[in-house]
């Protein structure tokens, strides 16, 4: 299986390239959009901020090949690598994401505007019957801007940022899986939930 | 409840961890990588990891240390010490760092934090606020003309765009002696940003004295170097004082 982690120039792709060598996968580093349909799966890995990201993947056109690619083969976003899936995203000034999600990121807003460690995600729906992450499991989270949606039919798991202020924190639509927290760098149950990822097959 | 954060901060010297005290004295604490998974293991929450002969201006960031400990752990890490312009941080991120250190370059060069941010974000950058106290006032360690109101500093920081704080009192630092409460609940009742708080810890209860006054995040030397306490250790005496903490 050909994993693919897409390098848009500002994100942690060594902490993911790393989780998944020690699961066992050799990942392509992807930097061309010629590369990506040879792939069976793609991760977009996260830390950065989003105009510069959508910028980039513009530039680079590497947003069409993705939306190709993900009417047909699994892709996993992770925090800004999800984000940018919404349709509109307001950090650093407005851009237009790749619209997969209707929704739209902004920033937090809670007393404290960033959500930095480890949060129970709390799974009202399961994605797939073969996940073996159990309800309320903790992940780590590192950002300040948050996908709002009106449309809740595709988020399957929330965190609490702060009482009463709830975050989606696993979105799941079609072949697409976005993770506003960090499974390259939530121990164990980021392996778990990786794992599950390479696994996954869409029914 | 958010979870309390219990992070081993490290110093990375000669390819080697070292531990001092006040910010000197510095002796051998062992191999960084094999070090920070015995850490992951113990689950910690964060690993900071700062280098020492950077910060002291003597070389470059040692990026390979950075590079071997992100290849073998998935736990979140920060990296810094001597990181003084964006190629550096570049550099950094793409070996494995989630988040980057900064403090004194803070002082010289403050165009860095807005150019990090509008790369990789502001959750990305942690200040490192280093506070000496003499003759009962506080300064801070950088401002050798004792001239730089300590929330001002902090207060502009937060203005170009950091994202986490690091709070150090460097007179309490390798001491075990506990940390400075007064002055830790006027900055959190001032400062809206995660905040780190470092120097003195030498027992569970000075940390529990520290979250009764509102703080959540711990950074810790000395306690797991050179004492018979570990991560899970502590994390288990908190739990059993009904603090939540992740196993």
């Amino acid at each position: 299986m050909k994993v693919g982690i897409l390098d848009y120039n500002a994100c942690n792709l060594s902490s993911v390239f790393s989780s998944l060598y020690r699961l066992g996968i050799n990942p392509v580093v992807i930097n061309k959009s010629e590369i990506i349909p040879k792939m069976d799966k793609l991760i977009i890995p996260g830390v950065g901020a989003a105009k510069n990201c959508i910028d980039y993947l513009k530039y680079n056109s590497l947003i069409e090949p993705i939306k190709v690619f993900l009417a047909n083969k699994p892709v996993l976003g992770i925090c800004l690598g999800m984000q940018i899936f919404a349709k509109k995203l307001y950090e650093n000034g407005l851009s237009e994401g790749i619209g997969h999600i209707d929704g739209e990121v902004k920033k937090l807003n809670t007393k404290i505007n960033f959500n930095i460690g480890w949060k129970e995600v709390k799974f009202f729906k399961k994605i797939d019957k073969e996940i073996k992450i159990e309800n309320l499991s903790s992940f780590y989270y590192c950002h300040s801007y948050y996908l709002s949606s009106k449309k809740n039919d595709y988020c399957v798991g929330i965190s609490y940022v702060e009482k009463n202020s709830e975050i989606p924190a696993i979105i799941f639509k079609d072949n697409f899986i976005g993770t506003q927290f960090h499974p390259e760098k939530s121990q164990i149950n980021g392996n778990k939930f990786l794992e599950f990822f390479l696994n996954w097959k869409r029914n | 409840m958010s979870f309390i954060r219990i992070i081993p901060s490290l110093l990375l010297s000669k390819k080697k961890l070292v531990k001092g005290k006040n910010f000197t004295n510095h002796i051998n604490a062992g191999y960084p990588s094999t070090t920070c998974l015995a850490l992951e293991s113990q689950k910690c929450d964060e690993i900071i990891l700062i280098d020492l002969d950077s910060y002291k201006n003597i070389q470059c960031p040692d990026f390979s240390s950075l590079s071997e400990i992100s290849k073998i752990i998935s736990t979140p890490l920060t990296f810094g010490g001597g990181i003084k312009n964006i190629e550096q941080a570049k550099k950094a991120f793409k070996l494995g760092a989630d988040k980057i250190y900064l403090s004194q370059t803070l002082f010289n060069n403050k165009d860095i934090i807005s150019k990090i941010k509008k790369i990789f974000g502001s959750q990305s950058i942690v200040a490192g606020i280093n506070i000496i106290t003499h003759n009962q006032k506080n300064y801070l360690l950088e401002d050798k003309e004792k001239k730089i109101d300590i929330f001002e500093h902090i207060k502009s920081l937060i203005k170009c765009g950091v994202g986490e704080i690091k709070i150090t009192y460097v007179n309490n630092e390798g001491t075990n002696k506990g940390m400075n409460l007064d002055l830790s609940k006027k900055i959190i009742s001032i400062i809206d940003l995660p905040i780190i708080f470092e120097g003195g810890l030498g027992n569970v209860e000075q940390i529990i004295d520290m979250i009764k006054i509102g703080a959540n995040s711990f950074a810790i030397g000395s306690m797991i170097i050179f004492k018979d306490y570990n991560i899970y250790k502590i994390k288990q005496h908190l739990f059993n004082k009904g603090y939540k903490v992740r196993f």
